[in-house]
Formats: C-alpha cells, sequence, structure tokens
C-alpha cells in the first residue's frame, strides 16, 4: 500500500451565489468546460461572474470573443451586474476579439493567436465565447472536435482554467464527441411555463467532484446568476438532533392542550377556513418566540409586510420593533414565477443572517400561487424537500392553509400533506344557538401528549382566546352543525374530570 | 450638436501625452493620427477591427457635421485614418497648434466609448493604452446620444 498522497484538486469559486454547493464545492482548477445552452439563457453571465471571482492581476483572465455578441455591446450590458468590477480591466482581465481572425482564416488559425495570447498573458483563467460560432465556416480545415481536443490539451497545460461557450439545443447532447473532452459540461435552459419562465441549470459531467445531481433553479438578478441547489445547500450540514424542548404559542389553554407546546423543529399545520384565526394564531406564534427570545421569520404571500404588522398591532402585538432590532423578518414573496428553491433560498438567508427559530408560511396557498405553474405541479414534493431541510437545521416551521368547509367531512388541508406535518391544529367555524362561532382542536402531535378536547374560541384584540372548558354539551361539533347534547349535567361534568389525554 | 467639452479634454490630454513622448518638432498630425492609432489599437483588440471600424467611421461622421473639411477624410476597412494630412495642410490654424478637424474626431471617438461603454470602462481602456496618464474620472458625465 502506498503512502503517497493523492493528488489535490483546488476548487475554484464560481462567483455565482449557490453553484458552488451544487458543483460540490468550487470549480475544480485547471478544468475545461463548456456551458451550452440557447441563446438567452445566461452562458456569458455565469461566464463573466467566475471570471471576476477569481482574476486579479497575478492570476490574470483571458476572455477571447469570437462571433455573435458585440464584445462592446457585451461590455456595456455586462457591467450593469453588481459583479462587473471596471477597474479589473485591463490589468486583471483582457477581452480580446476573434472575428477576423474566423472570419479571415480557420479553426487552425484561431488555435493560434489564442495560443499566442495565452503564452504572452499566461492566465489562470480562459473564456472562449462563443466556440460555435467558429465551426460554422465550411472551409474550416480543422474540424471542431479536433480544435476543441487540442485546445483543451494546450490550456490543461497551461495551468488554465477554461470555459467554452456554446449555443446548443437539448437534442444536440447526445452523441456529440465535442462533450466527451470537456471536463465539466453545464447546461443552461429557460423554458416557458404559461406566462412564466423558468431557468434551470444541470451539471452534466463534472470531472473529479461530486455535484449536487439534476435540474437546479437559477435566476437572473442585478447580481447576476443565482443559483439554487435542489438541496437547498444543506447537503453539508448535519442534522439537528431531535429536540424534546417545547415552544410555546403564549396562549395558555392551547399550549396546555399541545401537552407544553409544539415540539422544537416541528412542523406544525394550522387548517381552517377564511376568517377562523389562522393568521392570527401564527403571528402569536412568532411574537411569543420573540418574547422568549427565539428570532423569527414570517414568509407572506397575501398581504405587505407593512400590512401584516398593522395588523399584529391590532392584536396588541408589536412586531415592528423586532424587525428594527433585528429579531424578525417579514419576507414578502409574491412574484409570479417563484420556484420554491428561491423562495427557501430567501428563507434560509433570514434564518442564518437572524439566527431564526420558528418560521411562519402565511399560507401555503398563497406560496402555491407564487410559484411558476411547473413548480406548482411539484407542490408536495417541493414543500417535503423545504419541510424536511429547515426542520433538519432546528427551525421549528408553522404553516397555516385554507381548507373549504365542509358539512360531511373534517379535511385537515387541501394540498394531502398533512403526511408531512409533525402537529395538526384545526380550526372551524359551528353553528350553535343561532351563532357562528369558532371551535379548535389539536388533530395530531407527533412525539408528544396532546389534549383532544373541543375547545371554543374567540378572536379578540388580544388575539385568539379560548373561552372555557371543552364544548361538552353538544355532539357532531367538527360536522359544523352540532346537536345539543340530552347527557344530564352530572354526567357531562364526571366526563370533564376525568378528561383524558391522547397520543399519537 | 457639439462634441461635449469634457470630450473635448480628454482628447487634448491625450494629444499633450503623445506630444511629451514624440519629436517636439513633428507636426501635429502626427500626434492626432498616434492618439488614433494606440485608440485604433486597444479598441481593435476589444472590439475586432470591424467593431473599431464601425466606431470610428460614426465618430468621422459626427466629427464631419461640425468640421465640414472633414469631409475628405475616410476610415479605411482596416480602420486606417486616411486623408489627414489632406485636410491638414487646407486649413488654416490660429492659436491652437492642434488641427481643430482631429480634436473633433478624437473627442467624437471617446464619446462614442463613454456612451457604450461608460467612463470607467473607457477610462480603464485609456489606462492600459497610456499607462503613465493620469486620466481624471470625470464623474457625473452619463452616456447620452452626440
Amino acid at each position: 500500500m502506498t503512502t503517497e498522497k493523492k493528488v489535490t484538486i483546488n476548487k475554484l469559486p464560481t462567483g455565482v451565489p449557490g453553484l458552488d454547493e451544487i458543483v460540490g464545492g468550487g470549480l475544480p482548477e485547471f478544468s475545461f468546460n463548456i456551458i451550452a445552452g440557447a441563446p438567452g439563457s445566461g452562458k456569458t453571465t455565469l461566464a463573466h461572474q467566475f471570471v471576476f471571482a477569481n482574476a486579479s492581476p497575478e492570476r490574470p483572465a483571458l476572455y477571447f470573443t469570437v462571433l455573435g455578441e458585440s464584445a462592446i455591446k457585451m461590455l456595456r450590458y455586462q457591467q450593469q451586474y453588481t459583479f462587473f468590477d471596471p477597474a479589473k480591466l485591463t490589468d486583471s482581465i483582457r477581452f480580446i476579439n476573434l472575428s477576423q481572425v474566423v472570419l479571415e482564416k480557420d479553426l487552425g488559425a484561431v488555435l493560434e493567436e489564442i495560443t499566442k495570447e495565452v503564452e504572452k498573458v499566461n492566465p489562470t483563467v480562459v473564456v472562449v465565447d462563443s466556440f460555435r460560432t467558429m465551426v460554422r465556416k465550411p472551409e474550416s480545415d480543422m474540424d471542431l472536435q479536433s480544435f476543441i481536443q487540442r485546445l483543451a490539451l494546450f490550456l490543461a497545460s497551461w495551468q488554465a482554467t477554461t470555459f467554452l461557450i456554446g449555443e446548443y439545443a437539448e437534442e444536440e447532447l447526445r452523441d456529440n464527441p465535442i462533450f466527451t473532452v470537456a471536463d465539466g459540461l453545464f447546461w443552461l435552459r429557460q423554458t416557458a411555463e404559461r406566462n412564466s419562465i423558468v431557468r434551470k441549470l444541470q451539471i452534466i459531467k463534472l470531472r473529479g467532484q461530486d455535484s449536487v445531481p439534476g435540474l437546479h433553479t437559477f435566476r437572473i438578478t442585478d447580481s447576476g446568476v443565482q443559483a439554487f441547489s435542489r438541496t437547498f445547500g444543506l447537503t453539508a450540514r448535519k442534522r439537528n438532533p431531535p429536540s424534546n424542548r417545547r415552544l410555546c404559542f403564549g396562549i395558555p389553554e392551547l399550549d396546555k392542550m399541545l401537552g407544553g407546546g409544539v415540539r422544537e423543529g416541528d412542523s406544525v399545520l394550522i387548517a381552517g377556513s377564511s376568517g377562523t384565526g389562522k393568521s392570527v394564531l401564527a403571528t402569536q406564534f412568532v411574537a411569543e418566540g420573540i418574547r422568549q427570545g427565539e428570532p423569527g421569520i414570517v414568509a407572506v404571500f397575501e398581504e405587505r409586510p407593512e400590512a401584516y404588522a398593522e395588523r399584529a398591532t391590532s392584536l396588541g402585538l408589536d412586531l415592528e420593533t423586532p424587525q428594527k432590532d433585528g429579531k424578525l423578518t417579514i419576507l414578502y414573496l409574491r412574484p409570479l414565477d417563484l420556484s420554491v428553491d428561491e423562495t427557501m433560498q430567501s428563507i434560509l438567508d433570514a434564518v442564518q443572517k437572524i439566527g431564526a427559530k420558528r418560521l411562519v408560511i402565511d399560507s401555503l396557498a398563497g406560496f402555491e400561487m407564487a410559484l411558476s405553474p411547473g413548480f406548482r405541479a411539484d407542490f408536495r414534493e417541493s414543500l417535503y424537500r423545504m419541510i424536511f431541510a429547515l426542520t433538519g437545521i432546528g427551525v421549528t416551521i408553522l404553516s397555516t392553509v385554507e381548507v373549504d368547509e365542509s358539512f360531511t367531512e373534517f379535511p385537515f388541508s387541501t394540498y394531502s400533506i398533512s403526511f408531512l406535518t409533525d402537529d395538526i391544529i384545526r380550526l372551524r367555524y359551528v353553528s350553535i344557538d343561532g351563532q357562528l362561532r369558532k371551535i379548535m382542536v389539536v388533530i395530531k402531535m407527533r412525539g408528544g401528549n396532546h389534549a383532544k378536547d373541543i375547545r371554543e374560541y374567540e378572536i379578540t384584540d388580544k388575539g385568539v382566546v379560548i373561552l372555557g372548558k371543552r364544548l361538552t354539551n353538544f355532539q357532531g361539533l367538527i360536522s359544523g352543525v352540532p346537536v345539543h347534547s340530552d347527557r344530564p349535567a352530572q354526567e357531562v361534568q364526571s366526563s370533564h374530570d376525568s378528561e383524558t389525554k391522547n397520543h399519537t | 450638436m457639439t462634441s461635449l467639452p469634457e470630450m473635448r479634454d480628454l482628447a487634448q490630454q491625450l494629444l499633450r501625452y503623445e506630444a511629451d513622448a514624440g519629436n517636439p518638432s513633428e507636426p501635429v498630425e502626427s500626434q492626432i493620427l498616434r492618439v488614433y492609432q494606440k485608440l485604433r489599437q486597444c479598441l481593435g483588440e476589444l472590439a475586432g477591427t470591424a467593431g473599431f471600424q464601425s466606431l470610428a467611421t460614426r465618430a468621422l461622421s459626427l466629427a464631419r457635421s461640425e468640421v465640414p473639411s472633414l469631409g475628405t477624410v475616410q476610415v479605411g476597412a482596416d480602420g486606417n485614418l486616411e486623408g489627414m494630412s489632406a485636410i491638414e495642410r487646407s486649413i488654416e490654424v490660429e492659436q491652437n497648434p492642434v488641427h481643430e478637424g482631429g480634436i473633433i474626431l478624437l473627442s467624437r471617438l471617446l464619446g462614442l466609448l463613454f456612451i457604450f461603454l461608460g467612463e470607467a470602462l473607457t477610462l480603464s481602456l485609456l489606462r492600459d493604452a497610456w499607462p503613465g496618464a493620469a486620466l481624471d474620472d470625470r464623474n457625473s458625465w452619463n452616456g447620452r446620444k452626440p
């Protein structure tokens, strides 16, 4: 057995938020990569981010532009991104236009020109944008595969990490010898889903290290490309061990029903029809957390943060001060083409920024509506990934969900997601004595005792207030149209005294 | 519409650098051509010959509106400036020893760079072409169609 060390492959930062996680920690140094995709898919922007993140006067980058986009226009637009640092031109990054060579000569001359510049500058990063345009000349003496092969060999020998950018359609992926030469193949896609545009990135191959498989959503903003890993960047993080700590709502009777509160790291679902107080309960949950020194996040989809905080004020809950103090973040997420991954990234960023322990998602219906149509189809699967990831790092999630009130059944959610939640609290209207009153019941608590009582409550200027004892004088409360019980009062009292707990 | 004073100042600054670097007795035309050639070289690398040629042609067209005698000057297919020497001799030079037409042409070319690439990137390119030059940032100049 040899004791000699294996070669170490250094990983270079991609400069693209989220992409380092996807490629397994960074891009392998000296790798030869192809960025492929249709026009407008973000190839050039991604390459620029890599170049600007890695180039320095000591480790310069060469960016060869060929045909296609005019170099001046490319720079005109690219400098709008925040990552673009004009000071890096031309000491650290040199743009060289090869269009004349391509137009007048052949691929051999292009290779010669690249070789000459690389030998002169000794760059650590080289980009050829776009190499595909070079081969559309029918009279090329050198075929593209040979060109790529020789370029890859040369640039690797010169210790350069390389990106070739090419316009390719999906169907060209198969049996294309060009792609066999590359160490890394990044495929960018842009698809229309009804009226929304969804961008996805796939690392089809990456030699030397594990990348996260699958399609990852990305977005292009003022900051350039931002990628969202399917694993939410949490693959390297250990899951927190289950906690027995209980988190209260600050509503004594409800906390008692929950056996002292919800277990830390649980996913809680509050289900009920419109106006039953789901959001009020959620607000009280996050406000109580702040009171207990646990920072919180509220992700709202149906109203603006100001309106949410204002409504809390009407319940005697101050959400303004904790926001100023960095103890609370109210995220408003309502573009109609969001992906779950982007939402998760926003939430995770906020969680990490303020050390949040409680998260409210208000509501799942609003969340679903904010997603692009393609992501709505995968909503359950996405929720599963999100809840698993967040609870795994110890965040307690409380989601609200609106359910259609029915007088024949008692649904917990329209999404069939109750299996994703540890605890369910159901709110509903009941018709009693000519009034539409409200009742709540704890349906399930995974890993804890809870009361099986059905309790009446009201929403007051102090939030949710549970009234009196459990409702013992009615039968069929969960049907919404209960009937008065005929049992004698003494029997009812006896039944109440022997209140039982249920364990699920 | 005339070339902006800021661009004119910048063109004159570049001409002064070339004058300082060259022979004091050489004609003004040589300085103008040297500045132009340096711009051609650094922009040619970035934008390609065709890219530079089209920018220079546009700059010349704009300059002609201010100095009609530039009508005899041409930008060649390789980006070379042709006919400057002829116009040089035909214009009477008054106080400024540098030919007005050349300054206007260079101002227009620099102006186009400011419009397309912005101030920071243009000055970065100029500093690369004139390494010793102290080119001040002309802040607050926003690219506008000349």
